[in-house]
């Protein structure tokens, strides 16, 4: 087990290494450099500044500098905000976008595992046919339609209550959270469903069910000792990815109940070609995901102990 | 108190499918003698195992369906109950083992828990005392290093312990009957016999019953004091297994005798199939289901259902076949002693 994680850590720094590699790359690779932004500058000025953030160095020696901050862990300053350090813009918002996220993927997960068991309970019946039109739309309706659709709703619950039950937008309490996260975690709940009742429904038929059957167990018993943890198994494969899915998707709904996080000096970071902030932003965005993927994977091995061994 | 543990009669089991309703079992009675072995012999698709899992209760339901019968285990009725009714009896007087030990358990349990498990619901054991006893249980079943393996889940398992440990799951409650539903087929010869063995033995010394379903005659003449010949979702013939294997009396016995491989015939001697294939069970036969492929059919046996002819006055064998009828043609394989032909082992 410990050899293992060992060697997804190692795996894993790799990853990261390559993230911020191709991104070093295809961020030079763009015309311009963020002091084009500002005003007209004289050469002389613009060759100071150059100096100044070592942009006047050869790509390469520049990339190694890069390298070399990152590993002591400084991200470098901001070119277009005013004395911010990217780690201060890190430290600031990433715990709330961090926050809306988990969540998100907690929502997701349960009501996966819950509606997709319910499902395949009643397999062809009423309640599997709604939930599955249900699944569809929340597979096909991207998350700002939600997002819209879930503010207008609350706003038109707090105008009939005549106070402000759950807030439309902002951020601050768990009632702020409650909404974001919901529609965040809402295509990757619809996707876990999905994938929750068929693997239910291949778990129903295998010999150990008709085994325990025969043991005279209990149907209560039989439903969540055999079959819910046989067939949570792909759920919890697709749990990493579902989080990166979830982590960019959170980028839009940031923006529309507008949360402060960073998915918006992420995209603003891009546009205006903000060298600092983008390698610092993906590469540690990188870094969280390949972490969380190996959570994930290390957690499998509890749940299947087929892999431990492995 | 009868001599018969298991007392099943005129079961018929069917499937709604889209194709129709398929009659898998139709009208099949037998019993199961206190301490002694009955197996269950006929080709892929003839209700065997339809049958035993009818009376487990464990067929699906929807799409299967018991259309008819009793099967009394010790006087009590077995069909028709609850599940939490069923659950008296179900692992604790009749336990259960599969074809393929390999699926059959859970995969992510452990063997010891997995024992423990029947043992904490039926007894109420606490976990401690089941792990403890299920140790007992795989000793029993001569598992080596029970302790460790009692911690160990099934992927650490080959496919011969594996069913060492489905029997010792099965035999947690000291059930008086166990079935055994193919036990041996997916596994190597040389298994197969240790699996088989194993079985004689605690029939021993646990006093139990067996069913024993197979498609092997070399197994059921190792194992078995009575034998039930299935074809077509009945029984065709019953008898003690020397009246099976010596006395035939139904053609379809007979057939399955002569395909089978034995190692004292001549080597250029060549096994005889059975021609043609069994009926379509969305519509039975109105006659016998043997009649299109048996050697020796009538014209009665298209029209008329055979009935059940105790064959030489012997009332414990039976045979579903119109020549057992008094004004039938003398067949000489049939109505002539047919010891000639060799045993399995």
């Amino acid at each position: 087990m410990l050899a293992y994680t060992l060697k997804r850590l190692l795996a894993g720094v790799i990853t990261v290494w390559f993230i911020a590699t191709a991104t070093f790359i295809a961020m030079h690779m763009v015309p311009g450099d963020p002091l084009m932004n500002d005003k007209a500058v004289s050469a002389e000025i613009r060759k100071n500044l150059e100096q100044k953030y070592g942009l006047d160095k050869p790509v390469t020696e520049q990339y190694f500098i890069y390298l070399g901050n990152m590993l002591r862990g400084d991200f470098g300053i901001s070119f277009t905000q005013q004395n911010r350090r990217v780690n201060d813009i890190i430290r600031d918002h990433f715990p709330v976008s961090a926050t809306l996220g988990l969540l998100a993927i907690f929502f997701a997960a349960t009501g996966g595992v819950l509606w997709g068991a319910l499902t395949a309970i009643y397999r062809n019946r009423m309640p599997d046919i709604i939930i599955m039109f249900l699944v569809i739309l929340g597979i096909s309706v991207p998350s700002f339609v939600f997002a819209a659709l879930g503010q207008l709703m609350l706003v038109n619950i707090n105008s009939m209550l005549g106070y402000s039950l759950i807030p439309v937008a902002g951020w601050g309490t768990f009632a702020h959270m409650l909404m974001p996260s919901l529609v965040l975690g809402l295509g990757t709940m619809a996707f876990l469903t999905r994938l929750m009742r068929s693997s239910m429904l291949e778990v129903v038929n295998a010999d150990y069910i008709k085994t325990a059957r025969a043991k005279g167990l209990s149907p209560v018993r039989i439903f969540f000792r055999h079959q819910l943890r046989n067939a949570i198994l792909p759920v919890i494969t697709v749990l990493g990815p579902s989080i990166a899915a979830i982590t960019t998707g959170g980028f839009v709904v940031e923006l529309v109940f507008a949360i402060p996080g960073l998915g918006r000096y992420f995209v603003q970071a891009v546009q205006q070609l903000d060298y600092t902030v983008i390698m610092g932003t993906t590469v540690f965005y990188g870094a969280f995901l390949v972490f969380m993927v190996i959570i994930v994977d290390i957690l499998y091995g509890f749940v299947d102990p087929r892999v431990r061994l492995e | 108190m009868s001599d018969h543990i298991l007392e099943v009669e005129n079961l018929s089991v069917e499937f709604s499918t889209y194709g129709g309703n398929v009659k898998a079992v139709r009208g099949v009675s037998f019993n199961v003698n206190r301490g002694q072995t009955l197996a269950i012999v006929g080709e892929s698709g003839c209700g065997k195992s339809v049958t035993v899992q009818a009376i487990m209760g464990i067929i699906p339901m929807p799409p299967g369906r018991i259309t008819g019968g009793s099967a009394k285990l010790n006087g009590h009725e077995l069909l028709g109950l609850s599940s939490k009714e069923a659950n008296k009896f179900r692992g604790i007087q009749i336990g259960m083992i599969f074809q393929d030990p390999m699926t059959s358990l859970n995969p992510t349990m452990t063997i010891g828990d997995q024992i423990a498990e029947t043992l904490m619901v039926h007894r109420g054991k606490s976990h401690s005392q089941a792990l403890k006893q299920a140790v007992d249980l795989l000793e029993k079943t001569h598992i080596p290093e029970a302790r460790k393996r009692v911690k160990q889940y099934p992927f650490e398992f080959s496919g011969g312990m594996l069913q060492r440990a489905m029997i010792a799951q099965s035999l947690a409650c000291k059930p008086s009957i166990l079935i055994a539903d193919e036990p041996t087929t997916a596994l190597d010869v040389t298994i197969q016999a240790q699996i088989l063995e194993l079985m004689a033995e605690l029939q021993r010394t646990e006093n139990m019953s067996i069913i024993l379903i197979t498609h092997d005659l070399a197994v059921v003449a190792r194992m078995a004091d009575e034998v039930a010949v299935m074809y077509a979702g009945q029984i065709v013939e019953t008898g003690s297994v020397d009246d099976i294997f010596y006395e035939s009396s139904h053609p379809y016995t007979l057939g399955l005798k002569s395909a089978m491989p034995s190692n004292t015939g001549s080597r250029e001697k060549k096994l005889t199939p059975i021609n043609g294939s069994p009926p379509d069970l969305f519509s039975p036969p109105q006659g016998c289901g043997y009649f299109t492929r048996c050697p020796y059919a009538m014209r009665l046996c298209d029209k008329k259902q055979p009935i059940n002819f105790v064959v030489r006055g012997k009332q414990n064998h039976r045979s579903r076949c119109w020549l057992q009828h008094g004004d039938a043609p003398e067949v000489a394989a049939i109505h002539q002693n047919n010891s000639g032909q060799s045993r399995a082992d």
